[in-house]
This record gives structure tokens, C-alpha cells and sequence, in this order.
């Protein structure tokens, strides 16, 4: 008899989104986690969206530890002059207040303790060694020389999943399936946050931005409002800085704090945390073999996030995973039959889900999001267009037809290629 | 409001764990590297050129695993850090 039914390998949001489906249905589960308190790796870079979470924890909205709902979504474009953004506010965020600003050491040990009330035991501070194997079947984990066993482990691991590559379940990551994510904690007053942004003692902002003030690198970046303080980072193509080879990753998000439109946001502010965490962005061509005998892989060392510019999704697919994972290893138990075609209902499910869903129909999303022109010419042209039509300087009004043509000639991209681009992305996202 | 990355990384909390590297480069491997990316990648500064010759130093490191990917060369092994060790992020 194995020691537990199943193991899970980290409690971040996939590990103990699995660990409570399994032990809430009897299974008897053992959730680990290297970090103590639990999630003390983990950062968020984006909004947590609680559909999924909220089928497993139905009161999370008032239990969760979460910092502010997201009541004013805003999404542009910063060149070196200037911001165009789009500020979507809707009292329908107001009213269904589904998402919400989280900061994960917060977060992820009240997800844990859910792991545990559901009757999962939940270890912290407890570095996987290597996975035991047996009979080509993945039979456990091993920690400190010791094997403990279980039908099946559940592999949470993260973005940087050395149990996996170290056990040939998935390739080691290549430059195009990741991004480097580099954030900062700025402190600041919840009165100031609130007067600042226009918000309540409760909402919250947040903000995504195409960086076109940044010639060499597509770089994206993100603002957020906590309670009281302010998450803010940038995101990296690794192709891109390598491709680039002279930026400093510890330097681009400088560049984006020190941006005229933003360093007002964060005057006065002090940077209470610095972090880094790489982001999948490989889509469905990171996506390994997500289970075998003995063993499923969940959320992010499965590859599951996605970023069109407009939406970041990580977080929510964790969830999601981690609760298929969990379904398809009760089901397994039914039938005490953990082998690899068992196993593969877990992938079924995954096909009908959004996740595997999003990341099929946006397969070809890299091919915007490397779009060089995306990150330099467009983002000038706009802000050339905007400066034609709002700027009065005592000249003649032109129609919007010839600015267009004239901004684009002016970054010397013709009108066929700019329609072209332009057809492309519109196809692609 | 802009800090040097030393200032910045001096924020952040951790264990280090002084018996135990959690990541190893090989120098032999890295004096014939053409483009020691690793400079450029690495959020912690965790890697610098010092007259010519690459600099590793685990203690600043946010686990990110950066340098797993940046390094094509080999050169790079990278572990988890013992239980509880390492970073430890206060917000996150």
C-alpha cells in the first residue's frame, strides 16, 4: 500500500487547488511545499479572477486574503513622450466583483490552510528531492533519502519545474517558451492609493502596457493597486533580451518607473520588495505530455499561461488544472487504476475546459506578441496620429485618412504593409 | 524613486543558506562563452564580468531560474534550495 494516495509538489494556486478537490473526496493527500510559509516563492503579476476558485471555496470573496477588486481595467500603450490608454470602468466589475488584486505570500497560506481543513496534510519547508520511480511508474517523491509513496503525485511545481526535467516528464525550457517577469512592491498610503486613482477604500486599479519606449525589446508591463501599496513589473521575451544582449533585466523596469506618466503615480512611494519569476508564453507548443503512470502535471510547469496584450492569464488556469488533476485522480481511485491511459481523462477534461481551449485558439499569438512593430512603430504612430487630430497649432485640419498615411510614412512603413500587419494581429487575437 | 539593483535586492528577505549553493556554474565552460547573456538576464545581478572574467554569486538569487533558460552553454545547474531556505517573499 502506498503512504498516501496522492502527493502533491507545491502549494501555490494549481497544487492546493488539487490538494482540496482530492481531500475534500476522501483521498488521503500529502501537499508539500519547499517554502515556508507556503507561496513565499510565488509572485502575482496579474488579477485573480475567482470563477474557478470559487467552485472548490464558494465564501473565498470573503475569506481570501485579497487587496482590492479590480474596478477600473486599463490597458495602452507608453511611448517616450507620451500614454495612450484605454480606462475601462464599469459598475459591472463594481457590482459582480470577481476580480481582485492579490499578493501571493498572503494569499497562497490561506490556500494551503483551505488544503487542510479539507484534510490534506500540508508540510512546508520541504524540498523534493528527485520523484521515485519504479517500473518506468512515478511512485512517489523522495526527501532526505527517504521514498514516501503515493498512487499518484501531482506535479505543481512552477515555471521552473526540476522535478519534471530532472524525471525526462518534460523538456528543459527554451527561450521562446518564457518571459522574465520582474516586479516591485512600492508602498503607499491607502488614502493616497485611493486619492491618486479614484478609488474606493475597497476598488481597485490595474493597468497593462505595450512599452514603446523601449526601441530594441517587446516588453510589456503592469500596475496594480494593493491595499497599501502598489505591484509593479515588467515582462521580458527571453528571445527578446537575448536578441537584444545589452539590456539589464534589472534595469527595463527602471526605465518603466521612471516613464512621465507614471512616476507621478508612485511619488512618494517606497519600494518595499524587489522579485523575479519567469511567465510560460510558449501556448500550446510548451504544453508536455501532462500525464503518465503515476503522475499529472498542473499549472504553470505545465506551460499553461497566455497573454495576448489584453488579457494575462496564470493564475485562473492554475486553478482550473489543479482542479482536473484533483477530479480525474478521485476518479482514478474509483477504479484503483492509476496507470498512464487512466490518467488520461485528465487531458479530456483539460480539451474541454477554457485552458487547453484558450491556448489552441490563440496558438499563433506569438507572432503578434514578436511583432516589433507592435512595440515601436505602431505605438508612435498612434501617438502621432493623436498629436495631429488633438493638438491645435493654427494649421489646416487634414482628414484622418491622410494622417494615418502620413504617420505611417513618416516611420516609413508603407500603406500596404501597415494593412497587412494590421490584418494579421486582427486575425490573431 | 529609481534604486541601483543592490539598494533594490537589500528590500528582500531571505535565509541564505551559506553551507549549500543551490545553483553551480562550471568556469571553464563559462571562459569560453560568446555571449555570457547571463549578465544581461539575471534580475539579481547574480552574474558579472570582473576583468574579463564571469562572476557567480548565489546568496542575491529570487529563484526565478532565469539563468537555466539564458545558459545554452551547459555551464549552468541549478537546484532547489534546501527546505525553507533561500528567498522569501514578505508581499509577492
Amino acid at each position: 500500500m502506498p503512504d498516501y494516495d496522492a502527493i502533491v509538489v507545491g502549494a501555490g494556486n494549481a497544487g492546493s487547488a488539487a490538494a482540496i478537490t482530492m481531500a475534500s473526496k476522501g483521498l488521503s493527500v500529502l501537499l508539500v511545499d519547499r517554502s515556508d510559509p507556503p507561496g513565499a516563492k510565488n509572485l502575482s503579476g496579474g488579477v485573480l479572477w475567482g470563477n474557478d476558485l470559487a467552485q472548490i471555496l464558494p465564501k473565498w470573496q470573503s475569506e481570501a486574503p485579497l487587496e482590492r477588486f479590480i474596478q477600473d481595467k486599463k490597458i495602452g500603450f507608453l511611448t517616450d513622450n507620451s500614454s495612450i490608454v484605454i480606462d475601462f470602468k464599469t459598475k459591472i466589475f463594481e457590482e459582480n466583483k470577481v476580480g481582485h488584486t492579490v499578493l501571493r505570500s498572503k494569499f497562497d497560506p490561506w490556500l494551503a490552510k483551505k488544503a487542510k481543513e479539507a484534510g490534506a496534510t500540508v508540510i512546508p519547508g520541504i524540498t523534493v528531492e528527485s520523484l521515485a520511480t519504479k517500473d518506468g511508474k512515478i511512485v512517489g517523491v523522495v526527501e532526505s533519502g527517504d521514498v514516501i509513496t503515493a498512487s499518484v503525485v501531482i506535479l505543481a511545481e512552477g515555471i521552473n519545474p526540476r522535478l519534471a526535467i530532472e524525471a525526462g516528464l518534460r523538456e528543459p525550457l527554451q527561450d521562446w517558451e518564457v518571459s522574465v517577469g520582474v516586479k516591485e512592491i512600492i508602498k503607499l498610503s491607502p488614502q493616497k492609493i485611493e486619492d491618486r486613482f479614484n478609488l474606493t477604500s475597497t476598488s481597485g486599479m490595474a493597468s497593462e502596457y505595450i512599452l514603446g519606449n523601449l526601441q530594441e525589446l517587446n516588453v510589456g508591463a503592469f500596475f496594480y493597486t494593493n491595499k497599501d501599496s502598489i505591484s509593479l513589473g515588467i515582462v521580458a521575451p527571453m528571445e527578446q533580451l537575448r536578441a537584444n544582449g545589452v539590456t539589464h533585466t534589472y534595469d527595463i523596469i527602471e526605465q518603466f518607473k521612471e516613464h512621465p506618466s507614471i512616476a507621478p503615480l508612485i511619488e512618494g512611494g517606497t519600494v518595499a520588495e524587489y522579485g523575479a519569476h519567469m511567465i510560460p508564453e510558449g501556448g500550446m507548443d510548451m504544453v508536455p505530455k501532462l500525464y503518465g503512470n503515476g503522475y499529472m502535471i498542473v499549472g504553470d510547469a505545465a506551460g499553461f499561461g497566455f497573454s495576448n496584450g489584453l488579457v494575462l492569464q496564470g493564475m485562473n488556469y492554475a486553478f482550473l488544472s489543479g482542479m482536473l488533476a484533483g477530479e480525474t485522480a478521485v476518479e482514478a481511485k474509483a477504479k484503483n487504476d492509476f496507470s498512464d491511459n487512466s490518467l488520461a481523462l485528465y487531458r479530456q477534461k483539460l480539451e474541454s475546459s477554457y485552458v487547453l481551449k484558450d491556448l489552441k485558439t490563440f496558438k499563433d499569438i506569438r507572432k503578434v506578441t514578436n511583432n516589433k512593430n507592435m512595440y515601436t512603430t505602431y505605438p508612435k504612430m498612434l501617438e502621432g496620429i493623436l498629436l495631429e487630430m488633438l493638438w491645435e497649432r493654427g494649421q489646416p485640419k487634414k482628414k484622418v485618412r491622410d494622417i494615418l498615411g502620413s504617420c505611417a510614412a513618416d516611420l516609413k512603413m508603407s500603406k500596404l504593409k501597415t494593412a497587412t500587419d494590421f490584418y494579421y494581429i486582427y486575425r490573431r487575437m | 524613486m529609481i534604486l541601483d539593483i543592490k539598494e533594490r535586492l537589500g528590500k528582500t528577505k531571505y535565509d541564505i543558506d551559506k553551507s549549500y549553493a543551490h545553483i553551480t556554474v562550471d568556469d571553464r565552460i563559462c571562459e569560453k562563452c560568446p555571449h555570457n547573456f547571463c549578465v544581461m538576464a539575471c534580475p539579481a545581478q547574480c552574474y558579472t564580468m570582473q576583468d574579463g572574467k564571469l562572476n557567480f554569486q548565489y546568496e542575491d538569487c529570487v529563484e526565478c531560474g532565469t539563468c537555466s533558460v539564458a545558459c545554452d552553454q551547459g555551464s549552468v545547474k541549478w537546484n532547489y534550495p534546501k527546505a525553507g531556505k533561500g528567498v522569501i517573499y514578505k508581499y509577492g
